[in-house]
């Protein structure tokens, strides 16, 4: 009963009390934004224009990479039609990558940014660079052309990358697209997947996702 | 100006501020796979060499750390800075070079030169003045300082390839060698914990080719008493994949599980190591096979296998759990033991958008199975589960699987999910003990406990509590909407002031669930449903919940809607489906 009790208070957004220090309202946490473009096109199609924002002012992420880990930060953005009273239409979708490392020989951050088997690698020796950098706004080019309502939703997935993660970046890196596709893990990684994200979460390692969506527009 | 960087388009930044610096990034779906080189961005090269010509100038001041220029003060001549910051607050007269370092012009401060920052940023504050031009480029300049106080050009050291350095893989002349040493399987009260081992070894006749030899032993760490015939387990495995499709063939000596639910295997291993409570059967086999697979398309795949292996009982152990580790292991139930050849046929059909995080798509998996016995050696059932089978040869049945989900978007705010799965015994003689379902339990029909309907007859008991049904038919259908909770505490960085660690949940899945389901025997007797029909929808078990699913963990309470069902409360270590 205790139990169900406390998860009751979780799913009603109840705070428990008597915990010490400040709840998380208060502080500035990573956001996600999405907007249109300002440059509509005739027929009123826009582009949207992701931004992350606050990730270096969340110490999780900056101790993870100080401690060796890269993060990898995963957006997708999908573009959905709107049909009003009925169930919505996915029209496409796009995803990138952005993974951050800290090299301690140097003091420097490397960002790599991958977006369909293309890398591109930047550098910077400052945290206040790399703050900046990370606050890029990316525009996709996805913009619907047939007349509807449409709308986007983007999400952010922000994790540590696990030694098995980086392996399968490397193969990816590599041009092997194979057991991605499949969705066929190698013997033994069942558990030990699991093991590692569980045990990557147990010890308060960054895992977030954040989600978001823009206004309805119409393309005529 | 424009970066071209594969299906990056960093354009140049329009702040008058940040002039030199790409503030938007445009990301073009639409353009051609790349070939996975790297781009490397960064200063250009006449820009770097500028800054060094600069810096090692005979007649440049050259700082380093963190400097201040307090207010008041005054400097004339050219003026370096590497690495840490240079604060100025005073009067400086010449040009400034900032090397991987941030630049603060703080209120007074008041230059008349030229300004360079590479590899930082320059922060201005109101009542800073600066007249002459301004150049600031974010990206760290590749450089290093000699003993002699010099600065030269840092040859790149490391390739992207180095990122995976923890891989224990190498490369003999055209074959790629990785070694393995993990946990195979899942934790279980037959194996423990499997450890598996072995290299593999891969060619790449071309790029669009791969050949693959997979050598594994499995150690298995329980205890003795589980009749596994070996301490040991293998698997070889070798695999050739080109584009379109792929043969593969494979011996193994492996244990492996009656059903696949209700518990995927990684949730199963956590359950058992952490619990005591293995959710799943288990028996042995040993044999071999092979397959081939044809994917026109990226989103289709259809398999044609065969195999041939011998299924055994086995026994559970005790192995070592966390909590409860006092308790005693549910029994693992016999198996119809002999050799069993089977021929199968799968298709599966895949438009997903993520596999873990899945927005919109379907998933079709269909899969059947004829397999044949002539030396099984069979449990003694009830004759209401199951006749006789026969003995001498000739046993032989059919088995359908068909799992279907569709993810789709109701509104912005609402997605809905929904899946339907059927299961069991198709044509042929009844199927063997290890092949039999069951329904309740954590996945497909949470409201209800553990194999709350195993289509035991009254009064049979077996504390092993098999699953004992023909057939299974669900559907479950679930409503998300995503909340921002900031549900959580926020620790102070020691290291960093105004800097916090969150401990919590940020954002997370509103699931709002409901399942109905049954399993049957076929056939015409009392209780049964006719081999031809599905149980009419009255007859099926139904249950609604609630739940939040913050990606990785959910927990949610459910209530089966018949017989009295008390809310049961679920932790789940991945989607419900």
């Amino acid at each position: 009963m205790p139990r169900l009790l406390l998860v009751a208070a979780l799913l009603l957004g109840a705070r428990p009390s008597g915990l010490p220090g400040a709840w998380a309202q208060a502080a500035p946490t990573v956001r996600l934004s999405l907007r249109l473009a300002a440059d509509s096109t005739a027929t009123g199609s826009r582009a949207p224009i992701v931004r992350s924002e606050n990730l270096l002012d969340d110490g999780r992420w900056l101790s993870a990479l100080r401690s060796g880990l890269p993060v990898r930060l995963h957006y997708r953005i999908e573009v959905w039609r709107s049909r009003g009273g009925w169930f919505d239409a996915f029209e496409r979708q796009a995803e990138w990558d952005v993974v951050l490392r800290h090299e301690p020989l140097l003091d420097q951050y490397t960002v790599l940014t991958i977006v369909g088997g293309r890398v591109q690698e930047r550098r910077y020796a400052t945290l206040d660079a790399l703050n900046a950098a990370l606050a890029f706004s990316y525009q996709v080019n996805v913009r619907p052309a047939a007349s509807g309502r449409y709308y986007y939703t983007a999400s952010m997935g922000i994790s540590t990358l696990s030694d098995s993660d980086l392996d399968e970046l490397q193969r990816f890196l590599e041009g092997d697209l194979g057991e991605v596709a499949q969705g066929e893990e190698g013997a033994g990684n069942a558990l030990g997947r699991g093991a590692t994200r569980f045990l990557l979460r147990l010890a308060g390692l960054p895992s977030l996702r954040l989600e978001v969506r823009s206004v309805t527009f119409e393309v005529r | 100006m424009r970066l071209l960087a594969g299906g990056l388009l960093l354009l140049l930044a329009l702040p008058s501020g940040l002039r030199a610096q790409d503030s938007v990034i445009v990301i073009d779906p639409d353009l051609p796979p790349g070939d996975s080189a790297v781009v490397r961005g960064g200063p250009p090269a006449a820009v770097v060499a500028e800054l060094l010509d600069f810096y090692n100038d005979s007649a440049t001041t050259r700082v380093q750390g963190d400097v201040s220029f307090p207010p008041g003060s005054e400097f004339s001549g050219r003026l370096a800075q590497y690495r840490g910051s240079l604060r100025l607050g005073g009067r400086v007269r010449g040009d400034i070079v900032v090397i991987n370092a941030t630049l603060y012009l703080l209120p007074g401060a008041d230059v008349e030169g030229s300004i360079l920052v590479v590899g930082g940023r320059l922060i201005r504050s109101a009542g800073a003045r600066h007249t002459g031009p301004e150049r600031v480029r974010w990206d760290a300049a590749p450089v290093l300082r000699t003993p002699d106080g010099s600065l030269v050009l840092r040859e790149r050291r490391r390739p992207l390839g180095d990122l995976a350095t923890a891989r224990t893989s190498f490369q003999t002349g055209r074959v790629r060698t990785e070694l393995l040493l993990a946990t195979g399987g899942t934790y279980n009260r037959i194996e423990g914990l499997p450890i598996v081992f072995g290299p593999t070894f891969e060619l790449r006749p071309s790029r669009a080719s791969v050949a693959r030899l997979d050598l594994r032993g499995i150690l298995r760490t329980a205890g003795e008493g589980s009749r596994l015939n070996n301490d040991f387990g293998y698997s070889a495995r070798a695999e050739l994949r080109f584009p379109g499709g792929g043969v593969a063939g494979r011996f193994y000596s492996d244990v492996a599980s009656f059903e696949d639910q209700p518990l995927s295997a990684a949730e199963n291993g956590w359950s058992a190591f952490l619990l005591q409570r293995d959710f799943r059967d288990w028996y042995e086999r040993t044999g071999g096979g092979g397959a081939a697979w044809v994917q026109p398309t990226r989103t289709l795949r259809a398999e044609l296998s065969i195999r041939r292996d011998y299924e055994s009982s086995v026994r559970a152990t005790d192995p070592w759990s966390l909590l409860r580790n006092s308790d005693r292991w549910r029994r693992n139930p016999l198996s119809d033991d002999g050799h069993y050849f089977t021929v199968g046929a799968q298709v599966d059909l895949d438009t997903r958008n993520d596999r873990d995080r899945v927005t919109t798509g379907w998933l079709l998996r269909a899969r059947y199975e004829h397999s044949t016995s002539d030396d099984i050696a069979s449990v003694a059932l009830p004759g209401a589960v199951r006749p006789d089978i026969p003995a001498g040869g000739g046993y032989a049945f059919d088995r359908l699987l068909l799992d279907l989900r569709r993810y789709s978007r109701l509104t912005p705010a609402l997605r809905v999910n929904t899946r339907l799965r059927a299961d069991g015994w198709l044509a042929g003689d009844r199927l063997p003990i290890q092949r039999r379902v069951s329904l309740g339990g954590p996945d497909l029909l949470p409201g209800y406990g553990f194999r709350a309907f195993t289509c035991a007859p009254r009064g049979f008991v077996d504390p092993s509590d098999p699953a004992l049904c023909d057939r299974s038919i669900v559907a479950q259908v679930e409503v998300r909407t995503r909340l921002s909770l900031n549900l959580g505490y926020r620790m102070r960085d020691r290291e960093v002031a105004g800097v916090g660690r969150f401990i919590g949940i940020e954002e997370a899945d509103l699931v709002i669930l409901g399942d109905a389901g049954k399993a049957w025997i076929a056939g015409d007797g009392p209780g049964q449903v006719p081999i031809d029909r599905i149980p009419s929808l009255h007859e099926w078990k139904t249950d609604v919940g609630v739940g939040l699913d913050a990606g990785g963990i959910g927990a949610y309470l459910v209530k089966g809607l018949s017989e009295g069902q008390p809310v049961r409360f679920i932790v789940r270590l991945q989607r419900r489906f």
